[in-house]
């Protein structure tokens, strides 16, 4: 595996607030990104994932931990002295500066020579697609163009680590789509390690390695989007990453559970008798149209036909599930109020601790 | 808790070294200037060959005739007070209620804004002029011979003249802010139009009557020059007794105590303003701008009746500086009307010495004032180190205190050793950097809360130190400040007199000293030709200020230029 670039030991963060006096936000996060890596920090608002990014940045100073950035302890080095990009969620471009020179100002900090400075903003200015903007000013960009400055400002220096915070949440759902897909390839071609912050777990699963997701200032699960979907480690992993149903179930032998009297093969590898929650997401649900009064049959009370697939609804004694189905070109959508037989697929099933 | 925030913000700043050095030599000359004289001033009034005692206020307070000063101080500041507000409001609501023309608005504002940017004997001079012995209207117009111009009523009446237009400035957004619309509507449900005006106008502009009133107050309080030429014997005041205890009886204590007894109202009233009124007025101010249509609150004849109250009180205005102009160009006026260049050769002979100090001293002033102005305004706004608030409250303390206060703590404190600097020209530098550069301050402050943090962080992580940042991004987007700031500083380098008459010498003196040693040599001539001089140099700085706002073109130099003349 590549060495560690980026290192927070047990970082805490504390904010005085006005009527809760003192309040953590970031606590005790533990984590490592390595070289080339992109590690993108996941969770809801207030969450604390721009504290921690702000940290890293050298914004903010940790009140506890340690922050190292290639073996280097960095936890009190001031932020221009860290060799960091980083992308504002407003993208703050210098309005009294052109595109050029937005772009040249950490070449020029570092005293570079005219055309040496000159090449190198051609060439990140062309990277980015912006080749014939040299001279415009910011105000007169698009939202995408600024954002591209932004980022062509980042990288030109070369910095050894980059930071983005929300950098799309300013652009419209189409330019979004777009800009993580130009902003992945970038990383990967330039191949530089990255701390994404974002809220949005679609975004933060097309463009990541590995997703740190955070609740209140801790780090609850840390993995690549596929552990954290099939094995949420909390439910406000389950709940946040896709959608989910969480099912109370018993176990009722070493290779069944029983949810609502209904009995499902799956080993838990748990005790029998105990209550265990389990992870069932839509697609693990499968319905056929069925006659009332089987043990296993439920009625939809609700769908939602999106083309590619439809979501539903359905009363299953007193629990209501979320299926989906896909392969409506080859069956008919279900109607509401039908009654069906629910089958559950085992295999993804996780059991939360 | 706050000792955690203070320690690991104190860390920080270690780590910056230009930034340390920053803070520093703020605090020192903070100390050295602001604290160390208010200090010494302090000590001298509260002791007695080394022990510490209330006597010398005692003493001062059982003087009937400083007593008198006392009330007689507060009884002016309230009339003009009352008056000034007044006088603003009617300005007020003929600028933003009558939908007089754009052309007429703009006279409007040159009448109201004139005194604002005059020397301060100018209305004085014009007062004697126009109701003195020889005046045009008391002697020349009614025939009245030997009348007096002295006394309350004319220096109560110059005051106002003088500083109803800051009533104007604070009133005018605040009207303007009122939504017609909201008076429209009362109008539609079928209230009276004077009924509306009582019930719906006149309550929401109350926390700016409040506003307008209390600045008024401070103003009044504080005037120096008015009073000195108006009042007489019959009507002594605060700052004019302390002057007169200090350079007629060289008495520093007498004067210390008396200044002290200006401080408390002052105090009062600025504390009122800041932290109780001015906020209030602030939230009302959320005006909407644009085109309005006009509106039908105000009935036609009361509309034509504001009108003609305005001209009449702008006309005044105007005329009062007509006679100046006129006066600074006759042999002698009322008595002998014939032209002459003479009192402008004077002043350009004779008067040289003082003019070429003023401009020195107002040049060099200048750039360190807006300096100045624009670092404090940064570090408290933007930065996050131990002392800040103190930094804040000990900036403006100058500002807020009358200009005899200052100028008489300037004097007992750097008059010997350890620190004597009386007599020099960078002791008057000093008084007028920090006396008047918190308006830069604020503009800085009020601009920085536009502008989004991150550009300064992006700049750092770019690499850029504190000081390139500073230099690179944050002072061209504050540059309106700075120079709105450096303005400032030097329209009252031009025009002040209250504190820096304490610190004139042979080697360096004022414009404004030698047109008050020309009045009590009643050579009013030389006096006014002197007066034209400041206000066209004076006009002629703002001209060249605001034309370099205007090419900033930041969305911000509107409001600094306004600062320019509101400070
Ligand atoms: N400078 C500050 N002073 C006081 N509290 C702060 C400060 N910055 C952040 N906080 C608090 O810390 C917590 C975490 O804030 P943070 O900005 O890191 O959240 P976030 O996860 O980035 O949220 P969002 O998705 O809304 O940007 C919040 O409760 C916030 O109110
Ligand atoms: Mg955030």
């Amino acid at each position: 595996m590549a060495p560690i670039s980026i290192r927070l030991d047990r970082v805490s963060k504390r904010f005085d607030h006005t009527v809760k006096g003192e309040v953590y936000a970031v606590r005790d996060v533990s984590l490592s990104v390595a070289e080339g890596e992109l590690l993108t920090l996941l969770g809801p608002s207030g969450c604390g994932k721009s504290t921690t990014l702000r940290m890293i940045a050298g914004f903010e100073e940790p009140d506890e931990g340690t922050i190292s950035i290639d073996g280097r302890d960095v936890t009190h080095v001031l932020p221009n002295r860290r060799g960091i990009g980083f992308m504002f969620q407003n993208y703050a471009l210098f309005p009294h500066l052109s595109v050029f020179e937005n772009v040249a100002y950490g070449l020029r900090v570092q005293r570079k020579g005219t055309t040496e400075i000159a090449h190198a903003v051609g060439k990140v200015l062309e990277l980015v697609g912006l080749a014939n903007y040299e001279r415009q000013q910011p105000h007169q960009l698009s939202g995408g163009e600024q954002q591209r400055v932004a980022l062509a400002r980042a990288v030109v220096f070369q910095p050894k680590v980059l930071l983005f915070d929300e950098p799309l949440s300013n652009l419209d759902a189409k330019l979004r789509v777009e800009m993580r897909e130009e902003i992945r390839s970038l990383q990967k071609r330039v191949g530089i390690t990255t701390v994404y912050v974002t809220h949005d777990q679609e975004e933060a699963m097309a463009i990541s390695d590995r997703i740190a997701v955070m609740e209140r200032g801790e780090v609850v699960q840390d993995g690549t989007a596929q552990d954290l979907y099939y094995s949420p480690a909390t439910e406000f992993v389950a709940r946040f990453i896709g959608r989910t149903n969480i099912v109370e179930a018993r176990v009722v032998s070493p290779a069944e559970v029983e949810i609502e009297g209904l009995r499902i093969t799956f080993a838990s590898g748990l005790p029998v008798g105990q209550m265990v929650r389990l992870v069932v997401r839509p697609e693990m649900i499968e319905l056929q149209p069925a006659a009332a009064g089987a043990p296993d049959s439920a009625v939809i009370t609700h769908h939602t036909f999106l083309g590619e697939k439809t979501d539903y609804q359905v009363k299953l004694g007193a629990l209501s599930l979320q299926a989906t189905a896909s392969d409506h070109y080859r069956k008919p959508v279900l109607k509401i109020g039908q009654t069906v037989a629910v089958h559950f697929h085992a295999q993804g099933i996780h059991v939360l601790k | 808790m706050a000792s955690r925030g203070f320690a690991s913000e104190g860390r920080r700043v270690l780590r910056d070294p230009l930034l340390l050095g920053v803070i520093t030599v703020l605090w020192l000359l903070l100390a050295l200037f602001v604290l160390y004289p208010l200090t010494v001033l302090m000590v001298r009034a509260f002791s007695d060959e080394g022990r510490l005692t209330i006597e010398p206020l005692m003493t001062s307070l059982g003087d009937s005739s400083h007593r008198a000063a006392f009330f007689n101080s507060l009884i002016l500041a309230a009339t003009v007070g009352v008056l000034g507000t007044l006088l603003g409001f009617l300005f007020a609501l003929t600028a933003t209620r009558t939908g007089l023309g754009r052309r007429w608005l703009t006279l409007l504002d040159a009448a109201a804004l004139l005194p604002l940017v005059s020397p301060p004997f100018t209305t004085s001079i014009a007062i004697i002029f126009s109701f003195g012995p020889k005046g045009f209207i008391s002697h020349h117009l009614l025939g009245f011979d030997n009348v007096s111009a002295y006394g309350f009523v004319s220096t109560a009446l110059a005051e106002t003249l003088t500083y109803f237009p800051i009533a104007y400035l604070t009133l005018r957004p605040i009207i303007a802010a009122i939504d017609p619309n909201l008076e429209e509507m009362a109008f539609s449900l079928g209230g009276s139009r004077w009924r509306i005006f009582r019930t719906v106008t006149v309550p929401l502009a109350i926390p700016g009557f409040a506003n307008a009133f209390l600045l008024l107050f401070a103003a009044s309080l504080a005037d120096f020059a008015t009073p000195l030429i108006l009042a007489g014997n019959s009507f002594p005041v605060l700052p004019t007794q302390a002057y007169l205890q200090i350079t007629g009886m060289f008495d520093f204590k007498g004067g210390a105590v008396l200044s002290l007894m200006l401080l408390v109202p002052a105090a009062v009233v600025y504390l009122l303003q800041r932290y109780w009124v001015g906020r209030r007025t602030y939230v009302t101010v959320t005006g909407k701008v644009g085109q309005r249509s006009r509106t039908r609150a105000i009935a036609p004849w009361a509309s034509v009746a504001l009108v003609v109250a305005t001209v009449l009180v702008a006309v005044s205005i105007l005329y009062f500086y007509a006679l100046l102009v006129f006066a600074s160009a006759v042999v002698a006026f009322g008595a002998n009307n014939s032209f002459t260049w003479h009192h402008y050769a004077v002043i350009f002979t004779e008067g040289v010495p003082a003019i070429r100090d003023t401009l020195i001293i107002a040049l060099i002033g200048m750039p360190l004032g807006g300096l100045y102005g624009v670092l404090v305004g940064y570090l408290i706004a933007r930065r996050r180190f131990p002392g800040r608030q103190a930094m804040e409250i000990v900036s403006m303390v100058n500002y807020a205190l009358p200009g005899t206060i200052v100028g008489i703590a300037y004097l007992i404190a750097f008059n010997d050793p350890p620190i004597a600097l009386t007599g020099g020209a960078m002791i008057i530098v000093a008084c007028y950097v920090f006396r008047y550069s918190p308006t830069g301050i604020r503009a800085t402050v009020a601009l920085l809360s536009q502008i989004d943090r991150s550009l300064e962080e992006a700049s750092s992580s770019l690499g850029a130190g504190s000081g390139e940042t500073f230099r690179r991004v944050t002072l061209p987007l504050i540059a309106p400040a700075f120079f709105a700031g450096l303005g400032v500083v030097f329209i009252r380098s031009m025009t002040a007199i209250s504190a820096t008459i304490f610190l004139v010498s042979l080697s360096w003196t004022l414009i404004t000293v030698r047109i008050l040693e020309n009045m009590t040599e009643m050579a009013l001539g030389p006096a006014a030709a002197f007066s034209v001089f400041v206000i066209v140099v004076v006009f002629a700085v703002v001209s060249v200020l605001s034309a370099i706002l205007a090419r900033l073109r930041t969305a911000t130099a509107g409001a600094a230029a306004r600062s320019l003349l509101g400070g």
